[in-house]
């Protein structure tokens, strides 16, 4: 390796930098193990420390509370009641949490929704809208208003099982807001400018609502973040929520180590997490694979698919006692000095 | 109403009050002193109260006659039971930590001395003896009610809180050797060998005797040379490692095969008691007996002299351990103008985290108390700190020394006067029985297990240190190859397999025929390839569940 390169990472050719992170990383938070379940009586309803770091390596779908900052256009940042409004179209409004009462007629596929008319005013909300809104969404029903119920009939194929998931579906629709969004605040700055912190993560709802600063839409589901803005961002999100609970924790790790992971969990496109079911099932030797978790499992599916090992990797080579092929092992002998000198004598 | 007679419920006793005043009056406090009345006439007059934990709640308690008021209702009878054994077992324990105690108790049990008056007709598996025990000059109520008195656990020392050259950084301990050579913390330890005749099913026996060089597993003249005609080792016999104790032949442990001559001689195995690995000492003490099933028993009784060395463990009874580091000679000692060489040096840092002031006031007292010739009464709630302080003072005062215990200290290697005045002081230390002669193990060469051809584990087995998968990681990190490979193969299961070129399968060399065999595919072309013995053994695991890996060489 050229001067200049090694200079560019900083890091000496053959270095194991996947083990010196996982040390870096391991070590502190073995205290922080020790802190988080002592720091008793704060009650946060956001989680923090090991759980959080947990979730963020294991790569949880549903992760414990999703959250998304927004910030406000210009013209909205300085204005709270104009912040208020926009805070307004987050939050979801749910069909059954409207309801008084609700009636399934699977036989003849309909279903009645009686409203409570008190919900429905604090809400805003009137019997049209929502008819409106559920015929957009679903298809196939005829909506019947009825003072204050609403009867849904089904009009398709009476099926009754494809029926009864929509009815639940409908129930669960967010007549108002965007959908996941359980509650939002307006919150202000130490430069008096205002934004939304939501709790439930929607960023390709919240990218369609007037006033929100698109570019500095922030969320902390690495899945959403994925789904909306790719995979880079969705790279960085993951280490800088792995820094940021770090920093939480007063545990100092070098950012490069954080970097790697989370660069080893998303090179492939996707989404992995750092266990079995991710970056360690996925290696590529047998032996690695099986000296890590579920060894049976992964000697029998090579033995039917008759995988070779080419044994490139560190694990496998210490196991049949082969010097690996990392830091002082990486660095092969290129000629033999009897080699060199008949070039010598032939020059 | 809630009434709780629980068998077996904690109660604690206190003495009543009568007219704001105690119930138990001088007069009655005489009568006990000249033993006219006891303990129990004073439970039966009601002077004295037994209250269990749920009653304590509605009670009002006076620790002592000073502290009577209007609405007291009870007045311990010491201050001390408040306390369990734990923290009574230490002197000035209300000057400690709380959190010190149990480490000091914890030590207390560690600690060698003279457990036992009939020690010498004892075969207990392990057990230590001190030399010469004290009495501590500070001792306490509990410590005598105990009988702590007929069993003493220490040696009183002379303590300087003093650094030495950085030889007692931490928690190490600099000693004096003079002192050692004189018997300070010097100690007995013996250990018990127990063996039987077991009978077996069939009639056989095993049999006390000198092994015959013919049994099974003979281990050489040598080791059976210091056996009496009994096959048993005589008493005041000097021991070491590997020596056999009792001589013992067993049957063999397999079904002899039948020889075509009849019965021939019966085969024997030597299945003799040997001295453990890492000790010697001296044959202490032998006996012959029978157990209930009428075979016949030996113990033999190991005994071995330990003088404090570096490394070896003391603690005082204010749970301030420390390891020896170094032993120094007398005239290389810091000493006094009164030309005293302490017997032990301890770093001052050790007190100030731990909060062990009761070890500063023991020091002070015991030093009053040695020079006056008196013991003094270290009971928790018995006395009060300050005019400890001064009391002892006084005395120190009197007898020419600093009041506060501080001495002016020559350095023993310059003759230098040091410019501080150090704390010096009389401290009752304990020689906990952790002691390194007991704990030493080196390897570099050494017994192998048989599945895994990996060195063993554990002291009595010879076995060496594990390198284990963390020390693998951190070698890994840093990148050193070759040395990873040493530890994991070359110092570890290395071995030495045939490969069959053709169908990668493991082969053998037939050393009849001088040619490498495949049993598989029968072929003779093979090489042979260094892998670890876990490998190979991975692969015969797997062809055992019908997996078959096939290894594919290539050449350098």
């Amino acid at each position: 390796m050229s001067a200049k390169n090694e200079k560019k990472f900083n890091v000496v050719y053959g270095e194991a930098v996947g083990a010196v992170a996982a040390h870096s990383f391991g070590e502190p938070s073995t205290q922080m193990v020790l802190r988080t379940f002592h720091s008793a009586g704060i009650a946060s309803s956001v989680v923090t420390g090991l759980p959080r770091i947990l979730e963020l390596v294991d790569a949880r779908k549903k992760q414990q509370s999703p959250l998304m900052t927004i910030r406000l256009d210009k013209s909205y940042a300085k204005n709270y009641e104009k912040a208020k409004q926009v805070k307004a179209q987050f939050e979801e409004v749910l069909v059954k949490s409207l309801l008084e009462n609700f009636t399934e007629d699977l036989k003849n596929v309909t279903m009645v929704l009686e409203f409570d008319k008190e919900k429905l005013a604090q809400s805003d909300l009137t019997l049209k809208f929502i008819s409106g809104k559920l015929q957009a969404k679903f298809e196939n029903i005829d909506a019947e208003q009825e003072g204050h119920s609403l009867k849904i009939k089904y009009k398709s194929k009476k099926e009754m099982k494809s029926a009864r998931t929509m009815f639940v579906n409908m129930r669960n629709f967010a007549v108002k807001g965007l959908q996941g969004i359980k509650k939002a605040t307006v919150q202000q700055d130490d430069d008096g400018e205002f934004y939304i912190i939501t709790s439930g993560s929607n960023m390709a709802g919240a990218l369609d609502i007037e006033g929100v600063d698109k570019e500095h839409l922030y969320s902390n589901d690495m899945f959403d973040v994925l789904k909306v803005y790719g995979i880079e961002a969705a790279r960085n999100m993951i280490a800088n929520e792995l820094k940021k609970t770090m920093d939480e924790e007063n545990v100092s790790v070098g950012f490069r180590h954080i970097g790697l992971l989370a660069d080893a969990m998303t090179y492939g496109g996707s989404i992995k997490s750092a266990g079995r079911h991710g970056i360690a099932g996925n290696k590529a030797s047998v032996f690695a694979r099986a000296s890590y978790e579920e060894t049976v499992k992964h000697f029998v599916n090579a033995s039917v698919f008759g995988e070779r090992d080419p044994l490139k990797g560190v694990s496998e080579n210490i196991l049949i006692g082969k010097q690996i092929n990392v830091g002082t092992g990486r660095i092969k002998l290129a000629i033999k000095k009897e080699d060199l000198k008949k070039v010598d004598a032939e020059k | 109403m809630h009434i709780n007679a629980d068998k077996g419920r904690v109660r604690k006793p206190y003495i009543l009050m009568e007219n704001g005043k105690s119930k138990f009056t001088p007069e009655l406090r005489e009568k006990l002193k000249t033993r006219e009345i006891d303990f129990n006439y004073l439970v039966r007059r009601g002077i004295i109260e037994y209250l269990d934990a749920e009653e304590e709640e509605n009670v009002e308690v006076a620790i002592d006659e000073a502290h009577i008021n209007k609405s007291t209702t009870h007045m311990e009878v010491d201050p001390a039971i408040m306390f369990g054994l734990t923290v009574n077992s230490s002197v000035y324990p209300e000057f400690n930590n709380a959190g010190r105690h149990p480490v000091a108790w914890n030590f207390m049990k560690q600690s060698q001395g003279l457990y036992s008056t009939n020690f010498n007709d004892r075969y207990d598996a392990r057990s230590y003896i001190l030399f010469y025990p004290q009495l501590p000059l500070i001792d306490s109520i509990t410590y005598r009610t105990l009988g702590l008195e007929r069993h003493p656990q220490g040696q009183n020392m002379v303590v300087a809180l003093s650094t030495y050259y950085g030889y007692n950084m931490k928690d190490a301990v600099v000693f004096n050797k003079a002192a050692v050579d004189r018997g300070l913390g010097r100690s007995a330890f013996f250990r018990s060998y127990a063996d039987e005749e077991m009978r077996y099913p069939g009639g056989q026996q095993d049999h006390f005797t000198l092994p015959p060089p013919t049994a099974e597993g003979y281990r050489g003249e040598h080791v059976y040379s210091r056996l009496g005609e009994d096959g048993i080792i005589e008493p005041e016999m000097d021991v070491k490692e590997g020596d056999a104790l009792v001589g013992k032949i067993s049957p063999p442990r397999f079904l002899e095969e039948q020889t075509s001559f009849g019965i021939g001689e019966e085969k024997v195995r030597d299945n003799s008691v040997e001295l453990r690995s890492g000790e010697q000492g001296t044959v202490d003490r032998v006996m012959l007996s029978e157990t209930i099933g009428a075979t016949r028993i030996a113990k033999v009784r190991i005994r071995s002299i330990k003088i404090p060395e570096i490394g070896d463990k003391f603690a005082s009874r204010q749970s301030q351990k420390g390891v020896i580091s170094m032993i120094v000679n007398q005239e290389d000692m810091p000493y006094t103008k009164d030309g005293i060489v302490p017997d032990m040096l301890l770093n001052p840092i050790g007190l100030p985290n731990r909060m062990t002031y009761g070890h500063m006031l023991e020091m002070l007292g015991a030093k009053a108390g040695s020079l006056k010739g008196k013991k003094f009464d270290g009971t928790p709630f018995s006395n009060n700190g300050a005019a400890l302080v001064d009391e002892f003072g006084s005395i120190l005062k009197e007898y020419g020394f600093d009041e506060f215990g501080d001495e002016e200290f020559y350095d023993g290697r310059t003759g230098r006067k040091f410019k501080g005045k150090i704390f010096t002081g009389v401290v009752y230390y304990q020689r906990l029985w952790h002691m390194v002669s007991l704990k030493l193990q080196v390897r570099s060469r050494g017994p192998v297990q048989i599945l895994t051809r990996q060195p063993t584990e554990g002291k009595p087995r010879k076995g060496g240190l594990k390198f284990g998968e963390m020390e693998r990681e951190a070698l890994i990190g840093y990148g050193a190859s070759l040395l990873l490979k040493e530890r994991m193969l070359d110092q570890s299961d290395k071995a030495s397999v045939w490969i069959c070129r053709d169908c990668g399968d493991i082969g053998y060399y037939d050393y009849i025929k001088n040619v490498a065999v495949c049993p598989l595919c029968g072929g003779s072309s093979l090489e042979e390839v260094e892998i670890s013995y876990a490998f190979k053994l991975l692969i015969d695991e797997l062809k055992s569940m019908h997996i078959l890996p096939r290894v594919r060489m290539k050449s350098d």
